[in-house]
C-alpha cells in the first residue's frame, strides 16, 4: 500500500506536485493518469526516496523508503528507461542491482527470461531500443519479487507484443495480491489495464476512484438538448457543478445534470424541449473533462463552444 | 566475495519466493557488504573501466623504462662531463630509487579520472536512479564505491610501479645504475605514490559527486592538480609561495623526501594536508549526496 499525505514539491518557483493526497491500495492496478507535467514522474520519483518531498510524505507499507530493511524486496520501480549505464550489459546491470540484496543469479535469469531478453541480455545497454530499455526496466523492477511495483508509462516504446503483455502482466501482479502503481498519459491503455484511477493535472489530484465511476461518473453525463429557446434554458440550469454549451443555435450540451432533472426544470418553465439525448462519456472524454483547466501546454484549438460556466470539479 | 557474504539460508529463500504479497519483505536487504559486492560487479562489469586501470600500467611501465634509459644517459654523461657531473652532485642521494615512480603524474590523472567517471556517470546516464532505489539510505552505496575506487587505484598503482621498477632494473643495470626495489626508499616511495594515488581518486570521486558531470569534473580535476600549482608559482607575492605548498599535488615530495627540502611542508603536515584534501571533499559529497535529488 502507497500512501501519500500532503505530498509537495517546489521546483524553484514552479509547484510540480502540490499537496496530494492519495492511498494505492493492494490487490488491484491503479492507474495514475495525467497529461505530460502533470506530476506523475515526480510522485513517483518521491515515492522511491530519489526526490525528496518539499514537505509532506509518502510511505510504502507504512514506512518512507529509506526505513525499509530491503528496500528492492518490498518496491520495484521502473522511473525511466534509461536508468542504466549503456556501457553495461544487462545481465550485468540486473546482476549487480540484485548483489544489494544478495537476490540469487538464477532470480536474474528468471526475470531475464521473463521480460523475453534472453537473446540480448549479453549486449550492452546502450545499443537497446527503447522498448528492450522497457523491458529491462521491468525486469529490475520485479528482481526482489516485490510486494509493491511501480512502472512510470511502462508501455512507452513497447510493440503491441509488449503492450499485451504489460497489460497482463500488472493484472496478474495485482491478482497475486500486490500492490500495482501505473502511470500514463493514455487513458486508452488506463480503460483496459486499470482497476481504480487517480487523475493528476497541474500536481493536484482531480479523480480518485474505481474506473467505471469516472467514466459513468456524476457530472460527467452530458445530455443534448434541442430547444427553441436556448438562452432561457440556460439561464434556469445554471447552477453548482453544471456547465452547458452551445453546440449550435438551438442545440446545447449540458453536463451535471440528467435528463429528468433538465426535462423537470423544462417543463416547470414551460421551456419546449424537442430532443433530449443522454450522452455516454468514454473514458478518453472523460478524461479531457476532468484535465480541461489543467493542462499544462494546452494545444490552442478551439471547437467554437462557449462554455457557460466552469464545471465544478 | 558474493558467495561468502550470503547470509540467507535457503529455507528463508524459499518462504520470500511463496510469499503472496502481503506485508513487509523477507530476505536480506542491503547490508554494507553486499552494497561493496554490488559497487564491485559495477566496477568490472565496464570495459572503460578496465581500459583506464590498463593504461595506467602501460603508462607506468613505459615511463619507468624511459626514466631508466634517460637516468642511465645522464648518469654516462655525467661521468664524461665534470659540468653534468657537478649537477648530478648537486642533487645529490641516489637518481635511480625514483625511476619506478617516474609516470605518476599520468597515473594520478587517469585514475583520477577514474573516480570522477566512476560517479559522473551514474547521473549521466540515469544509473544513479537504480542504484539509489537499491539503497535509498544512499550512503552506503556512496562509501562502498569510495572503498572500490580507493583500493583499485591503490593497487594498480603499486602494482604498476611495481611492474615499471622490474623493467627499469635492467636498463640501468647497463648503465652501471644500482636499483634495489626492495630498499626502505623504493619500499616507501611505492607505498607514498600508491596512497597519494588513491586519494587523487577519492578526490576525484568526490568531485564526480559534486559535480555529477564528467567533464565538469574531470576539468575541475585537472585545474587542482596541474594548472593550480603553476599557476601559483607564476603569480608574484609570498602568498602563493606560501599557499602553493598545500596544494594537494605538493604533498608527495615532503612525504617521500629523505631530508627535509626547503619551501615544502614537514612530512607530517604534508600527511595532514593531503588528507584534508580528501577527507573534506568526500565528507561534503556525501553530505550533498545525501540531501540532493537523485
Amino acid at each position: 500500500m502507497i500512501e501519500a499525505r500532503g505530498l509537495t514539491k517546489v521546483y524553484g518557483d514552479k509547484t510540480a506536485v502540490a499537496g496530494v493526497n492519495f492511498t494505492v491500495e493492494a490487490g488491484r492496478v491503479t492507474g495514475f493518469l495525467g497529461p505530460n507535467g502533470a506530476g506523475k514522474s515526480t510522485t513517483m520519483r518521491m515515492i522511491m526516496g530519489l526526490d525528496r518531498p518539499t514537505s509532506g510524505s509518502v510511505t510504502v507499507n507504512g514506512s518512507p523508503l529509506t526505513g525499509h530493511a530491503a528496500p528492492l524486496r518490498d518496491v520495484g520501480a521502473l522511473l525511466d528507461a534509461k536508468a542504466v549505464h549503456t556501457s553495461r550489459s544487462a545481465y550485468n546491470h540486473l546482476l549487480a542491482m540484485a548483489a544489494t540484496h544478495s537476490i540469487p543469479k538464477k532470480r536474474v535469469h528468471e526475470v531475464i527470461e521473463m521480460t523475453g531478453l534472453a537473446e540480448v541480455a549479453r549486449k550492452k545497454v546502450g545499443g537497446f531500443s527503447l522498448g528492450m530499455g522497457q523491458r529491462l526496466g521491468i525486469a529490475a523492477a520485479l528482481l526482489g519479487d516485490p510486494q509493491t511495483v511501480i512502472l512510470d508509462e511502462p508501455v512507452n516504446g513497447l510493440d503491441p507484443e509488449g503492450v499485451v503483455w504489460v497489460r497482463n502482466l500488472v493484472k496478474y501482479l495485482a491478482s497475486e495480491g500486490r500492490t500495482v502503481f501505473l502511470s500514463s498519459h493514455l487513458m486508452s491503455e488506463m480503460a483496459v489495464t486499470a482497476d481504480h484511477l487517480i487523475v493528476i493535472g497541474r500536481g493536484r489530484i482531480i479523480a480518485d476512484a474505481p474506473i467505471q465511476e469516472i467514466i459513468t461518473g456524476k457530472g460527467q453525463g452530458r445530455t443534448r438538448v434541442r430547444t427553441d429557446q436556448p438562452d432561457r434554458l440556460m439561464q434556469l440550469l445554471a447552477g453548482t457543478g453544471v456547465s452547458v454549451e452551445v453546440q449550435e443555435r438551438e442545440l446545447l450540451e449540458v453536463t451535471g445534470l440528467d435528463p429528468r432533472q433538465i426535462a423537470t426544470a423544462a417543463l416547470e418553465n414551460h421551456v419546449m424541449i424537442y430532443e433530449l439525448t443522454p450522452l455516454q462519456a468514454s473514458l478518453e472524454e472523460a478524461y479531457m473533462e476532468l484535465t480541461k483547466d489543467e493542462v499544462e501546454y494546452h494545444s490552442l484549438i478551439t471547437t467554437g463552444a462557449v462554455p457557460v460556466e466552469a464545471g465544478g470539479n | 566475495m558474493s558467495s561468502t557474504t550470503v547470509e540467507s539460508t535457503p529455507s528463508r529463500r524459499g518462504a520470500d519466493a511463496q510469499r503472496s504479497g502481503n506485508g513487509s519483505s523477507s530476505g536480506p536487504g542491503p547490508s554494507f557488504l553486499r552494497v561493496l559486492n554490488s559497487e564491485f560487479i559495477k566496477f568490472r562489469t565496464l570495459l572503460s573501466t578496465l581500459i583506464l586501470l590498463g593504461s595506467t600500467v602501460v603508462v607506468m611501465v613505459g615511463f619507468g623504462a624511459l626514466s631508466a634509459w634517460g637516468t642511465g644517459q645522464f648518469s654516462e654523461a655525467a661521468a664524461r662531463d665534470p659540468e653534468v657531473g657537478a649537477r648530478l652532485a648537486a642533487q645529490g642521494g641516489d637518481i635511480a630509487v625514483s625511476v619506478p615512480t617516474s609516470g605518476i603524474a599520468f597515473a594520478q590523472l587517469i585514475l583520477g579520472s577514474l573516480g570522477v567517471l566512476l560517479m559522473s556517470s551514474e547521473f549521466t546516464t540515469g544509473m544513479a536512479r537504480s542504484t539509489f532505489a537499491a539503497v535509498p539510505k544512499r550512503i552506503p552505496a556512496f562509501a562502498a564505491k569510495l572503498v572500490v575506487v580507493v583500493v583499485t587505484s591503490f593497487v594498480v598503482t603499486a602494482a604498476s610501479t611495481l611492474a615499471a621498477g622490474f623493467v627499469s632494473v635492467p636498463i640501468l643495470d647497463n648503465y652501471g645504475l644500482g636499483l634495489d626495489l626492495g630498499s626502505p626508499q623504493s619500499v616507501k616511495l611505492l607505498l607514498v605514490n600508491s596512497i597519494y594515488v588513491a586519494a587523487v581518486a577519492a578526490i576525484g570521486m568526490a568531485l564526480g559527486t559534486l559535480i555529477r558531470n564528467s567533464a565538469g569534473g574531470i576539468m575541475s580535476l585537472v585545474g587542482l592538480f596541474f594548472v593550480a600549482p603553476i599557476a601559483f608559482q607564476l603569480i608574484p607575492g609570498d602568498f602563493f609561495v606560501e599557499a602553493r605548498k598545500y596544494l594537494p599535488g605538493n604533498t608527495v615530495d615532503p612525504l617521500t623526501a629523505v631530508e627535509h627540502l626547503p619551501d615544502t611542508l614537514e612530512a607530517w603536515q604534508a600527511g595532514l594536508v593531503l588528507g584534508a584534501w580528501v577527507v573534506i571533499p568526500v565528507l561534503l559529497a556525501a553530505v550533498l549526496l545525501k540531501r540532493r535529488d537523485v
